[in-house]
């Protein structure tokens, strides 16, 4: 969020949503422990300020983990000290951050690939392994 | 054209021709009208005319220690909601807005929040002048449909211009348009009902000074 | 064009993993404020679903709106709103042109009969039989109800497709009407602003895509993911609003300060679009944080309100000819009243006195 010079209060201000963010994220690491469901709490939909999001990464710490994705656009995830707890933060265009979450999960879905993926990769694989074995033809062939 | 439209619009301009022409036909009418000249002696040492209305203008701001306490209740509670209104009307920066739109004035405003709890009062005030008016059997009996449509045409702004500020009940452009919709009306019956005492009081209670002043015994 | 392909496989096709599938499922869920776990069930519906065919329509418009969608300018999250569509017509974007673009649309609407998507920017000429607008020889208004015949469903994107807009404004010389006055037998789904929000119209159609229905839309037929709130109701300035601190002028101590804009014209409070939370050019502002009052472009004949900088709470009209004649009107009857009780009083005193 762009602060703009002339209300600085507005950004500034904290307004304890991070404590109770918190308090739902423990309840809820809690469950998972327990074999319960997963969850995610969406961080652009609720009302925060600049500085409550800052708390809010303060509390939760940086963990083992961290993960830059390239996909249509950069992601950062981060597992935070809390193991299970992870934080997620996709950039849309210009380096804004297009969604931003936290996800209560022993994985994010996102970083495991697709079995769609993982078929359409073998394919390409054995295919080049293929083309790797053909007798090298008279002229230097770039490689697709 | 949605109703908020139609209340900025044609309705409020419908409404203040309809205003202005009323409060100009009647005072028109009142002050054109032939008056008879007081033939009485002046007492002694009566005090010029003008003199005499100023002070019984003042006079009668107060109750006279012969009416004792029963309606001091009445008199304060209704000093509280005609200071609400006016505080009210000329300390909130929307309708310092909508007056400098008529008139081309503007002074600063109170914060909106004064605005709120004087609102709260006033409304509660006129809530109780209608209860006393229900309950006092004397005073019922006075009232009449006048009375009580002079009551909601004042009262109705207030709490719909509470409800719109603070975003209650319904959407803001409908709350708006109600808000200015209940002004409207205010402003057709003002010349017609007995809210017209806004001018004639000044009129009135300086006659009578006036008339006091010349006859009868000093006080 | 419109193959049995899923999007899924064309995604894979395109070397573009599920990751990113997954990723624009989670940002269409917070842009549209759905469960963000829904974001899983999201991506397999996408992938599971064909690219949505649509048909795109310009009328009387500025292409402001195509601007609004096509403004990004590095492939990013946003753009993926692409790859869930077919865009099998659209007079601005397309190479083809004459009579194969027709041929192009025609095609369309016949593999597609009753599937497709027709979105409009613009509204409709009507007045004498619709001549002000025409395109490849017939008029925007024919153009609109042939296609709109064996449609799925309209999207209205732009205020002037959703509520006439400017060319609706007053005088309104072409006739114009909003799609909606047209056709009255099809869904139609209202995106107004202007232009409207990219995440707005994208989302719009995402969901469309996704769910393969319609999203909740309130009385104007504008989606409440994206119009259930006002201006006012997400913004910034609020608290000086509350406060009742408001900048007077636009160089006033109050502006410098960054009080509220309601004095100055700004319309926020009546006005439902997601600017305050969504904002313009990536992020970057929207009016009120640049300093201006909302217009209030995406209600219904903003244009003909009373005035951009008139405040909220003053009135529209000011018609001098009504308010004066009314006042000379109550004086001269007031006057002919108290004329009338004179003469009555000096005739009976005449009569006295005889
Ligand atoms: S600037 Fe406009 S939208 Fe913001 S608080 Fe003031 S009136 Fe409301």
């Amino acid at each position: 969020m762009t602060a703009d010079g002339a209300t600085p209060t507005l950004y500034d201000i904290s307004t304890g949503m991070a404590m109770s963010l918190m308090q739902e994220i423990a309840e809820r690491l809690g469950i998972l422990a327990e074999g319960g469901e997963p969850h995610a709490i969406d961080l652009l939909g609720i009302p925060m300020s600049k500085r409550d999001r800052d708390e809010l990464e303060a509390m939760l710490g940086r963990g083992e983990v961290e993960v830059t994705l390239d996909v249509a656009g950069a992601s950062r995830l981060w597992e935070t000290q809390y193991s299970g707890v992870w934080w997620i933060r996709h950039f849309g265009e210009g380096e804004r951050v297009a969604s931003e979450r936290i996800e209560i999960v022993p994985v994010p879905e996102i970083l495991s690939a697709h079995r769609l993926d993982m078929a359409a990769a073998a394919r390409r694989l054995s295919d080049e392994l293929a083309q790797a074995n053909e007798p090298i033809p008279q002229e230097e062939s770039a490689h697709v | 054209m949605s109703l908020l439209d139609f209340a900025r619009g044609p309705a409020l301009e419908y409404a203040f021709a309809i205003f202005l022409f009323g409060i100009l036909w009647r005072i028109a009418s009142l002050f054109l009208l032939p008056r008879a000249k007081d033939r009485s002696v002046p007492r002694p040492g009566a005090p010029a005319a003008a003199v005499s209305a100023a002070r019984g203008f003042v006079r009668h701001m107060w109750l006279r220690p012969p009416y004792g306490q029963s309606t001091v209740f009445a008199l304060v509670n209704g000093y509280i909601f005609h200071v609400g209104l006016a505080i009210i009307v000329f300390g909130f920066g929307p309708h310092i807005l909508f007056i400098n739109g008529l008139t081309g004035l503007s002074w600063p405003n109170l914060p909106s929040g004064v605005i709120s709890v004087v609102s709260v009062v006033t409304l509660a005030a006129l809530a109780a002048a209608l209860v006393r008016r229900l309950t006092s059997p004397v005073l019922r009996l006075l009232s009449g449909f006048n009375d009580y449509m002079s009551w909601l045409v004042t009262t109705a702004p207030v709490l719909t211009g509470l409800l719109a500020v603070s975003h209650l009940g319904a959407k803001y452009e409908t709350l708006l348009a109600v808000h200015i919709l209940s002004i409207a009306v205010f402003l057709i019956w003002f010349p017609f009902g007995k809210l017209f005492h806004a001018f004639l009081v000044f009129v009135t209670r300086s006659q009578t000074g006036a008339f006091y002043g010349r006859r009868g015994v000093q006080i | 064009m419109s193959e049995q392909e899923t999007i899924g496989e064309l995604l894979v096709k395109r070397g573009i993993s599920r990751r990113a599938l997954l990723k624009y499922a989670g940002y269409l869920a917070s842009v549209m404020a759905l469960p963000p776990t829904s974001s899983t069930a999201m991506a397999q519906a996408l992938a599971n679903a064909r690219r949505q065919s649509v048909i795109w329509l310009s009328f009387q418009e500025c292409t402001g709106c195509t601007e609004s969608l096509t403004r990004s300018f590095s492939p990013t999250i946003e753009d993926m709103i692409f790859d869930l569509i077919s865009l099998d017509y659209h007079e601005t974007l397309q190479a083809v042109s004459g009579y194969a673009a027709e041929e192009a649309r025609m095609q369309a609407m016949k593999e597609n009969k009753g599937k497709y998507v027709v979105v409009v920017d613009g509204s409709v000429s009507t007045k004498d039989g619709g001549v002000y607008s025409a395109n490849a020889g017939k008029t925007n208004l024919e153009t609109l109800q042939e296609t709109a015949k064996d449609a799925l469903a309209l999207i209205s994107v732009g205020t002037c497709a959703a509520f006439g807009g400017i060319p609706h404004a007053k005088p309104n010389p072409t006739g114009a009407v909003p799609v909606s006055d047209i056709i009255t037998d099809k869904p139609i789904i209202n995106i107004p602003g202007c232009p409207p929000i990219a995440e707005a119209i994208a989302g719009t159609v995402a969901y469309l895509v996704t769910f393969g229905k319609i999203p909740e839309l309130d009385h104007l037929g504008r989606p409440k993911a994206f119009f259930g709130d006002t201006i006012h109701d997400r913004c910034y300035r609020r608290p000086f609003y509350d406060k009742g601190l408001f900048a007077k002028s636009f160089d006033d101590e109050g502006a410098r300060n960054g009080w509220c804009l309601y004095e100055v014209g700004c319309k926020g409070p009546v006005t439902y679009n997601a600017c305050a939370t969504l904002k313009w050019n990536g992020g970057v502002s929207f009016p009120i944080q640049s300093g201006h009052g909302c217009l209030g472009c995406s209600e219904p004949d903003f244009w003909d309100r009373g005035g951009f900088y008139k405040p909220l709470s003053s009135w529209t009209g000011g018609n001098a000819a009504i308010i004066g004649g009314a006042a000379a009107a109550g004086a001269v009857v007031g006057a002919a009243s108290a004329l009338l009780a004179r003469r009555r009083k000096a005739s009976a005193s005449g009569e006295k006195g005889s």
